[in-house]
C-alpha cells in the first residue's frame, strides 16, 4: 500500500473509527438537502407558471418548506462541524505527538533527523500534518458530493436525459481542468513564493548590511536591485493570481454555460410544454451544485503529491527503524483529562564506578568534530574538558551522551558496553546541563522538574548547589514564576544556573555540565563549583563530574583535564602536569590569564575613579 | 505639505490610463451579469408565449455569449487590479526602503533586519491585499448590489422595496454577528500559537530533554496544550458554523420572501412567469457580494493599521544635520584624524546594540586622539569600553555631544556626506553577505570595476584559489546566511570591498573569533596591505595585531586610560599595555 494511503486510512481510525463514520454521516444531510431544494423550487415554479393549477396558499407553503429545509441544513451544519472538530484535532494531535515522542525518546540520536532550524521542524509538524489530516477529511465532502451528483443526475435524467447528458459534459471538463490547472497553480505559487522570499531576503540583507551600504554609498544601487526583485515578484504574483482566478472563472463559466445549454436544448421542449419552467428552475439550481464533485475530486487529486511529500518529510523526523505505521499509530487522545504521568525510571541499581569511552569519533557534516578520543571517568572524580573555540569540547560531550551519532568508538559503564548511550546515560545515571540554556515557557518549578519526582527539599538543594537560591527568593512568585518563552524573563546567568539546577535535581551519578562561562562571571562560577564539589564530598550531590570549561576555578579543581585541539586530545593530566608538558594548555592558560588581567585592570580603574 | 498617509495613498494610485482601463473592466464585470436574468425572463416569457424555436435558440445563444463575456470581464478586472496593486505597492516598498536607508544609524541600531522586513514588506502586503480586495469586492460588490436593487425596483416596486429592506437588515445582522466571532477566533489562534510555541521550545531543547530523561513528560505537556487548543477551537467552530448556518438560513428566507411575493403578484396577474424567474435569479445574486463586503470590513482595520505604520516610517527624520555648505574631503591620499575632547552619550532615540550602557549615560568622555596621515591607531579594551563608539563617530554615524571629529583637517559636520562615504571605509567583524552573486557582494550592486579587476583584487586578498574553485566564478550566488563562506573568507571579502573603494581612512573592527592558522595569516597580510599608505583605526581583539600600529589607546569605561606611541608604552614596565603583553606572553 502506498504510504499516503496507509497513513490516511489509519488516520480515520485514530480517534476510533465510529467517530469518523458518524462524523461523515452527520455531513450527509448538508450535502444532500440541496436536492430537495431543487425539487421544491420545481414545484413552486410549476405553480407560479400555471403549469400546475393551485392556490396561492400552496405556493406559500412551498416557500416555507424552502426555509424549513435550510433551517434543517443549518442545524446539521453546526452539529456536523462541531462534532468533526474533535476528530480533526485528535488526528492532528496524535500524529504530532507520535513524531514528538520519537524525536524526544526513541533510541538513537535525534540530531541528524532534525532540520537545521527548529522553526523548520515546527513548520513540518504544523503544515505537513495539516495536509495529511485535510486529505483524509476531504473524503467526507467527496462522498457527499458523489451522493448528491448521482441522485441529481437520476432526477434530471428522468426529466430529460439528453439535457442531463449535455450538462454533465462541461462538469467533467471542470474536473479535468482543475486537476490540470492545479499542477500549474502549484508551480506558479511556488515560484511566486520563492521570488517573494527573494524580495524579503534582499530587504533583510539590505538592513542587516546597512552599515556596509551606507559607508560605501551604495544606497541607490541596492534600491535598484530591490526594484528588479520587485518587478520579478510582481510578474510571478500576478500570474499566480491569474491562474487561481482562471480556475474560479472556469467553474463559474461552466455553470453559466450549462444553464445556457439547458436553455438552448430546452427551447423546443419548452414550446411543446414537455419541459416546464419548474424543470428549468431545477436544472439551473442543480447546475451549480454539480460542479462540487469534480472540484473536490480534482483538488484531492492535486493534494496527493503534496501529502506524499508530507508523509516522507514526517517520516524523516522519526527514528530510522520506525515506519509509517509508527507515525500513524493511535497512541491516545487526551483532550479530556490528563495523560498518564510519565513512568518514573526505576533505580538502575548499577551505581557508577567507572565510565569509559574508547576511540570515540564523531564528525559534523561540515567538517570538524572529534577523532579517536579516549576518556575514563572514575567515581568521585572531577574531569574538565578544555580547548579553544571549535576544538570539539561540546561535540565530545554530545557524542558521549549519545546526543549525536558517533562514527566510531565504544562506551562502557562499569565495564559493560553501552548499546545506546542516548537512552542509557540518563537520570539517575547521568544528567546534563547544556551550554545554551534551554528553558520553556512554564513555571520555574516545571522547568526544573520536567516531570521528575522530587520534593521541595530536593529542589531547594539543587537551587543552592546551582547558586540560584537567592535569585529565586527575590522573585515575587518564587518557584512559580513563569519564565517566558525560551526563559526570556530570566537573565542569561539565571537561565544557565537554572539548567544546572535542572540536572542537579535529578541526583545523577554523573553530572555533565557544558561551558557555563558565556553568562556567568568568574566569581559566580567559582562559587558554583565549590558548592557542588562540597556536596559531592558529603554525599548530598552528584559524586562524579564531567565539565567543559576554560575557567581557572574549574581547571584548578580538576583531578584530570583533557585538552582538545582541533578535535584531537592534545594532552591529559592535572593542571600542573599539563602546564609543564602541554603547549596548547599553556596557550589556553595564558589567554585565560589575559582575560583575568583585563578584569583586574578594570577593577583598578574603578577603584581609581 | 503632504501628510505621510496621503503620501502613502498617492503612491498607490495607478496612472490615468490604467485607472480608466480598470474602471471600464470593473463596470463590464458588474453590468454583464446584471443583464443575464433579463435574457432568462425573455426566454421563459417567449417560450410560454409560443415564440419560434429559432428565436428561442438565438436568445439562449445571447445568454451564453453574455455569460462568457461576464466571466471574461471578471478575469480581466482581477488581472488588472492585481497588476496595478503590485505596481503601486512596489513603488511604496521602494520609497520606504529608500527612505529608511537614508536614515541615520541611530535609527538602524534600534531595529533588527526582521523588523525592517516587516515594516517595508509586511505592512505593505496588508495594504496591497486590501487594495485588490477593495476593487474586486467592495467597489464591484457595491456596484452589483446597487445594480440588482435598481433593476428589481424598476421591475417591481414592491419586490424591490422588500429586497432593499432585506439587504439592509441582513447586512447589518451579518456585520454584527461577524464581530461576535472575533474574540473566539482570536482565542483559538492564541491557543494554536501556544501549541506551536511549546513544540518549538521542546525541539530547540531536544538534547536537554533527552539527556535529562524528560521526553515522555514533554509529550504529556504537548497533549495538555493540544487539549486546550481543542477546547478553544471547538468554541470558535461553534460560532463559525453558527454564523454560516445563520447566513444560509437568512438567504433562504430572503429567497422564499421574494418567491412568495412573486407568487402572490402572479395570482393577481401583475407579473409574468419570466419576471418571477428574473426576480429569483436576482435574489440569488445578492448573496456573494454581500458576504464579501462584510468580510472586507474585518480586513479594513488591518489595512488601516498597515497604512498608519507605513506613514510612521515615512515620518522618521534624519537626526544628523546636513552641512549648510558641504566641503569635500581631499580626493586622494591618506587622511589625518583628530578627535578633540570628544564626549558622547546615546540618548533614548539612539539606543544601540551594545547592552552595557543604559540610555543617557555617557559612553565616551573627553577623548582626544591625533593621527597624522598614514599613521595607525590600535584601540584596546573590554567589551563596552567605548571602542566601537569611537569607530562610529569616525564614520560619522553619530555626531559627538561635545568636542569634534576632524578628518583631513575638516570637522566631519561640515563635510559632504557623500565624500565621507567615498573616503572613509569600515571593515566590520560581522561581514554582511547578500543573497546575490560574488560580483554584487564585492561591488554592492554598483558597476564599479570590470571582472578582471575584481578577480585581481580577490587574488590580492588571498581569495584567488577560493574564486577559482567557485562553480560559476564571479557569478556564483552566495547565500544570505553566508552559506559556503567561512568566517575568515567573509572577512577577506570585506577587505576586497575596501580595496575597491580605495579609501584614505580605514576603520577596522577585527574578527574576534579564532580563525584557522592559514586563514589567519592571509587576513594578517591583507590588513598590512590595506593599511599601507592609509590612515587606520583598528579595534584590536588580538594582541599580535598591535605589533603593526603606531599608537595605542587603552580604553576603559569610555575613557582613554592610556595613550601613546606603541614602543613607548611597551617599554614602560608600569604601563597597563606592558602588563597586558606580559600576561599574554607576547614579546614586547
Amino acid at each position: 500500500m502506498r504510504p499516503v494511503t496507509l497513513v490516511t486510512t489509519r488516520l480515520t481510525r485514530i480517534a476510533g473509527l465510529p467517530r469518523y463514520v458518524i462524523g461523515a454521516l452527520l455531513w450527509a444531510p448538508v450535502s444532500v438537502l440541496p436536492l430537495v431544494d431543487g425539487l421544491v423550487l420545481r414545484e413552486l415554479f410549476d405553480r407560479i407558471s400555471g403549469h400546475r393549477a393551485a392556490g396561492l396558499e400552496e405556493s406559500l407553503w412551498l416557500c416555507a418548506a424552502l426555509v424549513g429545509m435550510d433551517v434543517i441544513r443549518g442545524v446539521m451544519l453546526v452539529v456536523a462541524w462541531t462534532y468533526g472538530t474533535y476528530w480533526w484535532d485528535a488526528a492532528a494531535t496524535v500524529l504530532r505527538a507520535n513524531v514528538l515522542r520519537s524525536v524526544l525518546t526513541a533510541p538513537g540520536p535525534a540530531a541528524r533527523r532534525l532540520p537545521r532550524s527548529s522553526g523548520e521542524a515546527v513548520a513540518r509538524l504544523r503544515d505537513d500534518v495539516h495536509d495529511l489530516v485535510q486529505l483524509t477529511d476531504d473524503a467526507v465532502p467527496l462522498a457527499g458530493a458523489a451522493v448528491f451528483s448521482t441522485a441529481a443526475l437520476v432526477i434530471m435524467a428522468s426529466i430529460d436525459p439528453l439535457i442531463t447528458l449535455v450538462l454533465v459534459i462541461p462538469t467533467v471538463a471542470v474536473g479535468a481542468l482543475t486537476t490540470l490547472l492545479s499542477g500549474v497553480i502549484r508551480r506558479l505559487h511556488r515560484r511566486a513564493r520563492m521570488l517573494g522570499a527573494a524580495v524579503t531576503a534582499h530587504i533583510g540583507d539590505m538592513f542587516a548590511g546597512v552599515l556596509a551600504i551606507k559607508t560605501a554609498g551604495a544606497e541607490d544601487a541596492a534600491l535598484e536591485r530591490l526594484r528588479e526583485h520587485n518587478r520579478r515578484r510582481r510578474d510571478a504574483a500576478v500570474k499566480d493570481r491569474l491562474a487561481t482566478d482562471m480556475l474560479d472563472t472556469v467553474t463559474g463559466t461552466t455553470i453559466e454555460v450549462g444553464i445556457g445549454l439547458v436553455l438552448l436544448l430546452a427551447a423546443p421542449a419548452m414550446r411543446g410544454g414537455d419541459f416546464t419552467v419548474g424543470d428549468l428552475a431545477l436544472f439551473t439550481s442543480y447546475a451549480g451544485w454539480l460542479t462540487a464533485l469534480p472540484r473536490t475530486a480534482g483538488s484531492m487529486l492535486s493534494r496527493l503529491p503534496q501529502a506524499a511529500v508530507a508523509v516522507e518529510r514526517l517520516g524523516r523526523l522519526m527514528a530510522p527503524y520506525e515506519d509509517d505505521r509508527d507515525l500513524s499509530r493511535g497512541t491516545g487522545v487526551w483532550f479530556k483529562g490528563e495523560p498518564p504521568a510519565a513512568a518514573t525510571p526505576p533505580d538502575h541499581g548499577d551505581a557508577l564506578e567507572v565510565v569509559e569511552a574508547r576511540g570515540l569519533t564523531a564528525r559534523h557534516d561540515g567538517g570538524g568534530g572529534v577523532h579517536a578520543v579516549d576518556l575514563r571517568i572514575t567515581r568521585g572524580s572531577f574531569t574538565v574538558i578544555t580547548g579553544a573555540v571549535g576544538s570539539g569540547k561540546t561535540t565530545l560531550v554530545r557524542a558521549l551522551l549519545g546526543l549525536m551519532p558517533a562514527d566510531a568508538g565504544t562506551i562502557t559503564w562499569n565495564g559493560l558496553p553501552v548499546e545506546d548511550p542516548g537512552t542509557f546515560l540518563v537520570p539517575g545515571r547521568a544528567a546534563y546541563a547544556s551550554q545554551v540554556p534551554r528553558l520553556f515557557s512554564e513555571t520555574l518549578r516545571e522547568n526544573l522538574l520536567l516531570g521528575w519526582p522530587a520534593g521541595d527539599d530536593r529542589i531547594g538543594l539543587a537551587l543552592e548547589l546551582a547558586a540560584l537560591e537567592d535569585d529565586v527568593a527575590r522573585m515575587p512568585d518564587g518557584l512559580e514564576t513563569v519564565v517566558g518563552p525560551h526563559g526570556v524573563r530570566l537573565s542569561g546567568g539565571q537561565a544557565q544556573r537554572a539548567t544546572a539546577a535542572r540536572a542537579l535535581v535529578r541526583a545523577p551519578d554523573l553530572l555533565v555540565v557544558d561551558d557555563l562561562s558565556s553568562a556567568l562571571d568568574v566569581a559566580t562560577e567559582r562559587l558554583l563549583w565549590s558548592r557542588i564539589a562540597g556536596a559531592s564530598r558529603d554525599g548530598r550531590g552528584p559524586g562524579t563530574l564531567l565539565v567543559v570549561s576554560h575557567r581557572r576555578p574549574a581547571l584548578e579543581r580538576a583531578d584530570q583535564i583533557i585538552v582538545l585541539d582541533r578535535g584531537r586530545v592534545a594532552g591529559r593530566g592535572t593542571l600542573g602536569e599539563l602546564l609543564e608538558g602541554c603547549p596548547e594548555m599553556r596557550r589556553l592558560w595564558s589567554e585565560e590569564a589575559t582575560a583575568e588581567a583585563w578584569e583586574q585592570a578594570r577593577g583598578q580603574a574603578h577603584q581609581g575613579a | 505639505m503632504t501628510t505621510p498617509t496621503s503620501d502613502v495613498l498617492r503612491r498607490l494610485l495607478p496612472g490615468r490610463r490604467s485607472a480608466l482601463a480598470l474602471a471600464a473592466a470593473t463596470t463590464a464585470m458588474t453590468v454583464l451579469p446584471l443583464a443575464s436574468p433579463q435574457i432568462t425572463r425573455r426566454f421563459v416569457d417567449d417560450a410560454i408565449g409560443g415564440a419560434g424555436t429559432r428565436h428561442l435558440v438565438s436568445v439562449a445563444c445571447g445568454y451564453l455569449a453574455l455569460a462568457v463575456a461576464g466571466q471574461g470581464a471578471r478575469l480581466l478586472t482581477a488581472w488588472l487590479a492585481g497588476l496595478l496593486a503590485w505596481d503601486g505597492t512596489n513603488r511604496l516598498r521602494e520609497r520606504l526602503a529608500g527612505h529608511a536607508l537614508g536614515l541615520d544609524m541611530a535609527f538602524h541600531g534600534r531595529r533588527t533586519p526582521g523588523e525592517m522586513i516587516e515594516r517595508v514588506d509586511g505592512d505593505v502586503v496588508a495594504v496591497a491585499d486590501f487594495v485588490v480586495a477593495f476593487v474586486l469586492d467592495v467597489v464591484a460588490g457595491v456596484l452589483l448590489l446597487a445594480g440588482v436593487l435598481v433593476v428589481v425596483l424598476v421591475t417591481d416596486l414592491r419586490v424591490g422595496g422588500v429586497l432593499l429592506a432585506y439587504c439592509v437588515l441582513t447586512g447589518y445582522g451579518m456585520a454584527r454577528a461577524q464581530r461576535l466571532a472575533v474574540p473566539s477566533s482570536a482565542r483559538a489562534r492564541q491557543a494554536s500559537a501556544a501549541v506551536f510555541g511549546a513544540v518549538e521550545e521542546r525541539l530547540a531543547g531536544v538534547e536537554d530533554i533527552r539527556a535529562n530523561g524528560a521526553g515522555e513528560h514533554a509529550v504529556n505537556r504537548f497533549h495538555h496544550v493540544s487539549g486546550e487548543m481543542y477546547r478553544a477551537e471547538l468554541r470558535a467552530d461553534r460560532v463559525r458554523s453558527g454564523l454560516l448556518a445563520g447566513t444560509t438560513v437568512a438567504f433562504a428566507a430572503g429567497t422564499a420572501l421574494v418567491l412568495g411575493l412573486a407568487a402572490w403578484s402572479r395570482q393577481s396577474g401583475t407579473l409574468t412567469v419570466g419576471t418571477a424567474v428574473l426576480l429569483f435569479q436576482y435574489t440569488q445574486m445578492v448573496r456573494a457580494p454581500l458576504e464579501r463586503l462584510i468580510d472586507q470590513l474585518k480586513q479594513y482595520q488591518t489595512a488601516l493599521a498597515g497604512v498608519a505604520r507605513v506613514g510612521d516610517l515615512l515620518a522618521e527624520r534624519r537626526t544628523l544635520p546636513e552641512p549648510a555648505r558641504p566641503r569635500p574631503l581631499p580626493a586622494t591620499g591618506p587622511l589625518g584624524l583628530r578627535l578633540d575632547r570628544v564626549t558622547f552619550a546615546y540618548d533614548d532615540e539612539t539606543a544601540r546594540d551594545g547592552k552595557t550602557a543604559p540610555d543617557g549615560t555617557t559612553v565616551l568622555s573627553d577623548v582626544t586622539v591625533a593621527l597624522a596621515p598614514g599613521e595607525t591607531l590600535g584601540l584596546v579594551g573590554r567589551t563596552g569600553s567605548g571602542k566601537t563608539t569611537i569607530a562610529r563617530l569616525v564614520l560619522r554615524l553619530y555626531d559627538p555631544v561635545e568636542g569634534g571629529v576632524q578628518v583631513g583637517g575638516l570637522d566631519l559636520r561640515e563635510v559632504d556626506p557623500a565624500s565621507v562615504r567615498r573616503r572613509i571605509c569600515a571593515v566590520t567583524q560581522d561581514v554582511q553577505l547578500f543573497a546575490a552573486s560574488v560580483r554584487d557582494n564585492l561591488t554592492l550592486f554598483r558597476p564599479l570595476a570590470d571582472d578582471q579587476r575584481l578577480a585581481a583584487v580577490l587574488t590580492d586578498v588571498g581569495l584567488g584559489d577560493w574564486l577559482a574553485a567557485l562553480p560559476d566564478g564571479l557569478d556564483t550566488q552566495l547565500g544570505g546566511r553566508a552559506a559556503g563562506v567561512s568566517a575568515g573568507e567573509a572577512q577577506l571579502l570585506a577587505f576586497a570591498r575596501a580595496f575597491l573603494a580605495d579609501p584614505g581612512l580605514v576603520v577596522l573592527d577585527e574578527a574576534s573569533s579564532r580563525l584557522d592558522p592559514a586563514t589567519e595569516r592571509r587576513v594578517e597580510r591583507s590588513v598590512g596591505r590595506l593599511l599601507a599608505g592609509r590612515t587606520g583605526v583598528i579595534i584590536a581583539h588580538r594582541l599580535s595585531s598591535l605589533s603593526r600600529v603606531d599608537k595605542v589607546a587603552v580604553m576603559d569605561g569610555g575613557v582613554i586610560v592610556e595613550y601613546g606611541r606603541r614602543e613607548d608604552l611597551a617599554a614602560d614596565p608600569g604601563s597597563r599595555f606592558a602588563r597586558l603583553l606580559e600576561a599574554a606572553g607576547v614579546p614586547r
